[in-house]
């Protein structure tokens, strides 16, 4: 099957990977993760990644947000080919295209919500007043309100996973990365969490790829995409 | 000193880029501060360990000064000592009688309305009990009146000053504490006779608040001398020193050496040296544990926050970034240390102490002096500590491969 023939609906693409191979070396070893993989997301998309743990999922999560590099092929997200940027330039990109949400959270334990939110924002040009503006907002949108000054050890599982929902959009970027962001929740509040990422897909247009094992959780998305192997197996669109 | 400017420099360099990245650079300084207190036992631990390190190294430094200020403050520019050739101490000199009167009646030596200012002097050592049960040498100078003029930072504060022929002594304030049995009205048994102690002074941290003054007859007498150990006089300028040491050096009648007073006491101040270099190189060793602690404790802090880190890095901050966040990190921990260290130094201010001198065979009275001056260099030393135990847990931090490090390791 060609991956390029993966019909993701209209739209123009915000994703766009060709011919992206990725491998890991053991000494002289060649581990191959990813092969010839051709792909386009639209726009406004929520794309939930599935396959067996091996499969390369979540290196093509990295690829797509900028926190790998593939071995070979090009990668072009929110218009900027990925392979032309320098470390540098890589950073201040994820800063300004990509939110991250994680299976563990991954909040600093050390800040209170409100100022693991507002940490993406340091990097920006916003003064004082605007990045608390701002991060105020999100939390309301979250209804984290109340809890903007508790740190992350005295909120629930779910609450910290919108805490780290909020840190992700809180510089409005493109695209949302998420990995297994259900994976350490109970039922209702991974329902909780995957009805949030829902709003933000449909409501604001946010792109969103995220790499799951639950078929539930894919089934919030509205395009599934499975991989074995390191290859594209097929994409499924999500009836409702 | 070259090379040490040299090794030196890249960390001024490095210390002056980390305060840049301070003002400039996103990550708040309250994530490490917190981080810190969030691993209190491995902070307070590793920050004691490096109190004990900066509080000795203040205390060794404060033992160095007060040496040097013991002997410094001893010399005035315009007095010189004359000694028999290469006798380099009083102690190993001796100047017949009638070489002294030659001398006393120098031009160039100065001239009150009591006569020459010069004072010839006879230097012994006697063995004294210290407070601890131990016994040390103790230097005893016999004087003329005139010697006791001559000296102005050497002031009376208890008693009267000795007569001559009545084997009489004064001693200094500062010694009592450690010798027992020095209180005036008291007697000290030496030379075969017994001498009472009419008299305190306040040597005005010169060495002389190590010497026990009497009369110089009275002295020689005592101890069996023929000749005196040393002449002190004033010149009529200071400027005539060299015309003055010249002229001795010319006269073979005298077969005698001139030295500066402040030159004199200036080699004197090398009876510091075997204490300050084993205080040099405890507080080198102690600082190589110190530093190992901090470098420790830090990795321990990289390895466990790995995957806050690596979401850091996702988030967008820069490799460099992360380095100077750590870095400043190990510093501020290494600055508590220095702190608490420098405040730990205070203790021992004020404390008298002595060691002997390799030069007098002869005990030499301190006291410990801790000065905001010393305080800050403990403290800038923790800082050097902080930046060359930090880096490398620093580096490692900026350098973690994101995709291993967002897995947590």
């Amino acid at each position: 099957m060609n991956a390029n023939r993966f019909d993701l609906g209209g739209g123009e693409p915000i994703i766009t990977l060709r011919g992206i191979a990725k491998s890991y070396w053991r000494e002289a070893l060649e581990i191959p993760v990813l092969q010839g993989i051709d792909l386009e997301i639209p726009v406004g998309s929520f794309v939930a990644l599935m396959g067996p743990s091996g499969s390369g999922k979540t290196t093509l999560l990295n690829l797509v947000a900028g926190i790998d590099r593939p071995t070979c092929g090009t990668l072009e997200v929110c218009g900027h080919e990925l392979n032309d940027l320098d470390d540098d330039e890589l950073a201040a990109w994820r800063n300004a295209h990509v939110g991250f949400i994680f299976q563990n959270y991954n909040l600093v334990p050390v800040l209170t919500a409100f100022e693991n939110v507002e940490l993406p924002l340091l990097l920006t040009s916003l003064g004082r007043r605007a990045r608390r503006e701002r991060v105020a907002e999100v939390l309301a949108l979250v209804n984290l309100t109340d809890k903007q000054w508790n740190y992350p050890r005295q909120l629930s599982g779910g609450q910290e996973q919108r805490v780290a929902i909020a840190r992700a959009i809180v510089t409005d970027p493109d695209i949302l990365v998420a990995d297994e962001p259900t994976g350490a929740l109970d039922a209702k509040n991974a329902e909780e969490v995957l009805g949030l990422m829902g709003r933000l897909n449909a409501d604001m247009g946010k792109t969103i790829v995220m790499v799951t094992h639950d078929p539930k959780a894919a089934h919030h998305a509205r395009h599934q995409i499975h991989l074995e192997k390191g290859v594209l197996d097929r994409a499924v669109e999500v009836n409702r | 000193m070259i090379l040490l400017s040299l090794l030196a420099l890249p960390l001024v360099g490095y210390l002056l880029w980390l305060v840049w990245a301070l003002v400039a650079y996103p990550i708040p300084l309250s994530y490490n501060l917190r981080s810190l207190w969030q691993r209190k036992v491995s902070t307070l631990s590793t920050a004691a360990a490096i109190a004990l390190v900066v509080g000795i190294f203040v205390v060794v430094l404060s033992l160095a000064q007060g040496l040097s200020v013991a002997f410094i403050s001893s010399g005035r520019e315009d007095q010189a000592l004359v000694l028999r050739p290469n006798a380099r101490y009083e102690l190993n000199s001796t100047i017949e009688r009638d070489r002294m009167r030659i001398l006393k009646v120098h031009p160039l030596v100065q001239r009150d309305d009591a006569g020459p200012l010069a004072s010839a002097e006879v230097v012994v050592v006697k063995l004294f009990p210290v407070a601890d049960g131990t016994d040390t040498n103790v230097t005893v100078r016999g004087l003329e009146s005139t010697g006791q003029r001559m000296r102005p930072q050497v002031q009376l504060v208890e008693g009267r000053w000795f007569r001559p022929g009545l084997s009489e002594v004064v001693v200094p304030r500062k010694m009592r504490g450690r010798f027992p049995g020095l209180e005036r009205g008291g007697t000290v048994r030496m030379g075969g006779r017994d001498w009472a102690i009419v008299g305190t002074f306040d040597g005005g941290a010169s060495s002389y608040e190590s010497e026990v003054w009497s009369d110089v007859n009275d002295v020689m007498q005592a101890f069996r001398r023929e000749s005196y150990s040393s002449l002190l006089v004033r010149l009529t300028d200071a400027g005539r020193m060299e015309a003055f040491t010249r002229a001795v050096d010319d006269d073979k009648r005298l077969k005698l050496e001139v030295v500066a007073e402040k030159a004199y006491f200036k080699e004197l101040t090398k009876a510091g040296d075997p204490v300050k270099v084993l205080g040099n190189l405890i507080t080198l060793i102690l600082t190589g544990a110190a530093i190992f602690a901090a470098m420790n404790t830090m990795y321990a802090a990289v390895a466990g926050r790995t995957r806050e880190i690596g979401t850091l890095r996702a988030l967008g901050f820069r490799q460099r970034e992360i380095l100077a966040s750590f870095q400043w990190e190990a510093v501020f921990l290494c600055l508590v240390g220095g702190l608490l260290g420098s405040g730990l130094a205070l203790f021992a201010n004020g404390i008298q102490a002595g060691t002997t001198s390799l030069q007098t065979f002869s005990d030499v009275s301190f006291a410990f002096t801790i000065t905001p001056g010393l305080m800050a260099q403990g403290v800038a030393f923790s800082l050097v500590m902080g930046l060359v135990g930090g880096f490398l847990p620093a580096w490692r931090a900026s350098r973690l491969p994101l995709t291993e490090a967002m897995k947590g390791g």
